[in-house]
């Protein structure tokens, strides 16, 4: 097996085109996304400006009378009525909202003003306003009936915008999640058997994960990107079995009565070393250029080899299936586009084309089932929170799709030669 | 030592191979001689046990090696038609990688890398990269690659396709050493009349997957002992002309060639007047006349009507 490997090893280190493709094309590819993208999707959401009208036709203290005045007509002792209307004075649906946008966090970067709705909608129109929410008339009564009375509302909160955009869709998910957590914190008091609570305001429009770092744009194109390039190596290496089998070197190798496994193993070993050494230098040529993994700590670079060496042996499985498919087949431009094929879905699915940690998580769940979706979610979860536990069970995983690959590769290997 | 019995192979319904018989004597040098698309590569491929026959067996010293393949890949040396080498390894490298899975003994390995370069005359190149040697070097590195193990049956599958003459005397004069100093079993095909009868005792003739001749050159220039091959100059030739020879009594066959007519007649028959006076007719003036000593050629194209090189 030590001669397969070695004969491996050399012809595709002989091969200078492809030793530089395998290197240069993610190092390019990685640097040019960095730049491409980075103003686009920013390093934070600092850089989004967003102006955002508040047109506030609700009387909170007419509001709140109206609903004193419905409470004092049911039929309740005194002592409820007394306990309703005082919890009723400490909410202030409307009051809430506005608060809410004059939190620091949000205030940096979405500029708000009251307006009339008449101006609002000029200004909309004209762009002088990104969006405007009007908070109705009666709005304190309707929500105060709803949430202590269980009535069903009438009013609603009006979301205007103009056209569609990344500031749009800011302001749309802030309010969401504003009224979210409104929601929650009244279901919350329901379970409290209407003891006093204070009512928390969400964090802003950006999901925040308590004890974590950030995973960034630059992070993530330099993982994606380097494991993408890294499959390719396994539909790369098992390529080279369709020269050797061409130019009868695999009939030769049959007629010295070698085990074919060792043919197997050779270009399975192969597949990791190469694999491994990609990553290993795209990581650090990365790094060194971009400054990716800024400050982190010996232990963090122990945990990204050990995420590579995993990740190289799944490689590695994955180029033992396409080695045997490769001599299977008599049509090695067909195996060669299939290879292709399967590796883009791998990595659509697994996350390395474009970010799925925002879509569904039954997609993303989906992705993990890949071996490149597994080590791209297990890296961001090893950058954002180091814990050695996140890294345990993803490795057994790859190992065990390594183990499973190789062993479909020994099982369909052709017999003996004896087509 | 080694024989074929009833030997076929079909693919998709046509028959490759149909009930082959062929065997090799030890230390004999046999020739395997026909056509592109005959069959040889693929009677090549069944003894050699890289494929399954449809029918038919394949024996070693008497021992069926389709069930047991392993046995008759020991004493066998492979010199296929393709370069089945890496070319981005050395000569070095290539032989150094068969002999070790070829499990040649470590100690031994380094002289015999040496002894087979030499013998193929390439010592003084074994460093280089086999990419960047001509053609007819590439195939002296594809037959020491077969020559590691020091096989006792050599099969050589046209060894000699597309090369320099210099690249063609050293093969073939290599391959005459293995047979009479080394005693090696040879089995060489090729398109090669002169090669096959330079170097081997016995030669089979094959065409459309069948044997349809075999012996010795002598034994096979004896079917055409019953008959004269005359060339026949002429200074042009004619459709006419040629129908108005073929009407001629005792003339069997008549064939252009690049200067007139070739004619196979009755062996003895005196046909020149006759030859005379058709070509007078047709206003065609015959410039020789001459008769010919058979070559295993005139044989192959007696008895498949078409030449080696078809």
């Amino acid at each position: 097996m030590r001669s397969f490997l070695r004969k491996d090893l050399l012809v595709f280190w002989r091969d200078r085109k492809e030793v530089l493709i395998s290197l240069l094309a993610p190092i390019l590819l990685i640097v040019v996304l960095n730049f491409a993208f980075s103003d686009l999707f920013g390093e934070d959401a600092e850089t989004l400006d967003i102006d955002l009208g508040i047109v506030m036709e609700d009387d909170e203290s007419l509001g709140l009378e109206q609903f004193t005045e419905t409470v004092s007509e049911m039929d309740l002792s005194e002592v409820e009525k007394g306990a309703m209307i005082e919890q009723a004075s400490t909410i202030s649906p409307s009051g809430l909202m506005t608060s809410f946008f004059s939190d620091p966090e949000l205030s940096g970067w979405i500029t708000t003003k009251q307006i009339s709705e008449q101006d609002a909608k000029e200004q909309v129109a004209n762009g002088e306003l990104d969006a405007f929410v009007k908070i109705p008339e009666g709005f304190t009564n309707d929500v105060l009936r709803k949430i202590m009375l269980d009535q069903s509302a009438e009013t609603a909160l009006v979301l205007q915008i103009e056209e569609q955009s990344t500031e749009s869709d800011t302001i749309h998910s802030i309010i969401s999640n504003y009224l979210d957590t409104l929601n929650f914190q009244f279901a919350l008091q329901g379970v409290t058997d209407g003891e006093l609570i204070e009512h928390i305001l969400p964090e802003g429009g950006r999901e925040v994960v308590d004890g974590a770092e950030s995973f960034g744009i630059s992070q993530y194109f330099t993982v994606a990107m380097s494991f993408l390039f890294a499959l390719f190596i396994a539909s790369t290496v098992a390529m080279k079995t369709t020269t050797e089998k061409r130019e009868r070197v695999f009939n030769r190798i049959i007629l010295t009565n070698t085990n074919p496994i060792s043919f197997l193993m050779g270009k399975t070993i192969s597949t990791f070393c190469f694999a491994w050494l990609q990553l290993m230098i795209v990581f650090s040529v990365c790094h060194l250029l971009l400054d990716v993994f800024e400050g982190k700590s010996m232990a963090f670079w122990i945990g990204v080899i050990v995420i590579i060496t995993f990740f190289s042996l799944a490689v590695a499985g994955l180029s033992a299936v396409f080695t045997t498919f490769t001599l299977n087949l008599n049509n090695t431009d067909a195996a060669n586009g299939a290879f292709n094929l399967v590796i883009m879905l791998l990595a659509a699915v697994g996350g390395n084309l474009f970010p799925i940690h925002g879509l569904p998580e039954w997609l993303q769940k989906i992705g993990e089932w890949t071996p490149n979706g597994l080590s791209l979610s297990v890296f961001m979860q090893w950058t954002q929170f180091g814990d050695l536990q996140t890294l345990m069970i993803p490795m057994v995983k790859l190992f065990v799709f390594f183990i499973g690959c190789l062993l479909i590769g020994i099982f369909l290997f052709p017999r003996r030669g004896r087509a | 030592m080694i024989e074929t019995v009833k030997l076929s192979k079909t693919y998709k319904g046509k028959k490759a191979v149909d009930e082959i018989d062929i065997y090799l004597d030890e230390g004999e040098s046999v020739g395997l001689l026909g056509p592109n698309g005959a069959g040889k590569s693929t009677t090549i491929s069944i003894i050699s046990s890289l494929l399954k026959p449809t029918s038919g067996d394949v024996k070693l010293d008497g021992k069926s090696t389709i069930k047991n393949p392993a046995e008759i890949r020991k004493v066998l040396g492979v010199v296929p038609q393709e370069i089945a080498l890496y070319e981005e390894l050395s000569a070095y490298e290539n032989l150094k990688f068969f002999g070790e899975i070829y499990k040649v003994k470590k100690n031994v390995l380094e002289q015999r890398i040496q002894d087979v370069l030499d013998m193929v005359g390439l010592t003084e190149r074994q460093k280089e990269l086999v990419k960047t040697f001509s053609g007819g070097m590439k195939r002296r590195v594809n037959i020491a690659a077969a020559l590691l193990h020091n096989p006792k049956i050599l099969i050589l599958d046209e060894p000699t396709v597309g090369i320099d003459p210099q690249s063609r005397n050293h093969i073939l004069e290599t391959v005459r050493k293995l047979n009479e100093e080394n005693g090696t079993t040879i089995l060489y095909t090729s398109h090669y009349m002169e090669e096959v009868e330079q170097l081997c005792k016995r030669v089979y003739i094959m065409d459309h997957g069948k044997v349809v001749a075999s012996g010795s050159k002598a034994e096979l220039l004896s079917i055409l002992s019953s008959e004269d091959t005359i060339q026949v100059n002429l200074s042009e030739t004619s459709d006419g002309l040629i129908e108005k020879i073929q009407s001629i009594e005792h003339i069997r066959r008549v064939d252009e060639t690049s200067e007139g007519i070739r004619i196979i007649s009755k062996k003895g028959t005196n046909i020149l007047g006759d030859l005379v006076r058709a070509a007078e007719s047709e206003g065609i003036q015959l410039t020789n006349y001459q008769m010919e000593t058979p070559s295993l050629e005139d044989v192959f194209l007696h008895l498949t009507g078409r030449t080696l090189r078809d």
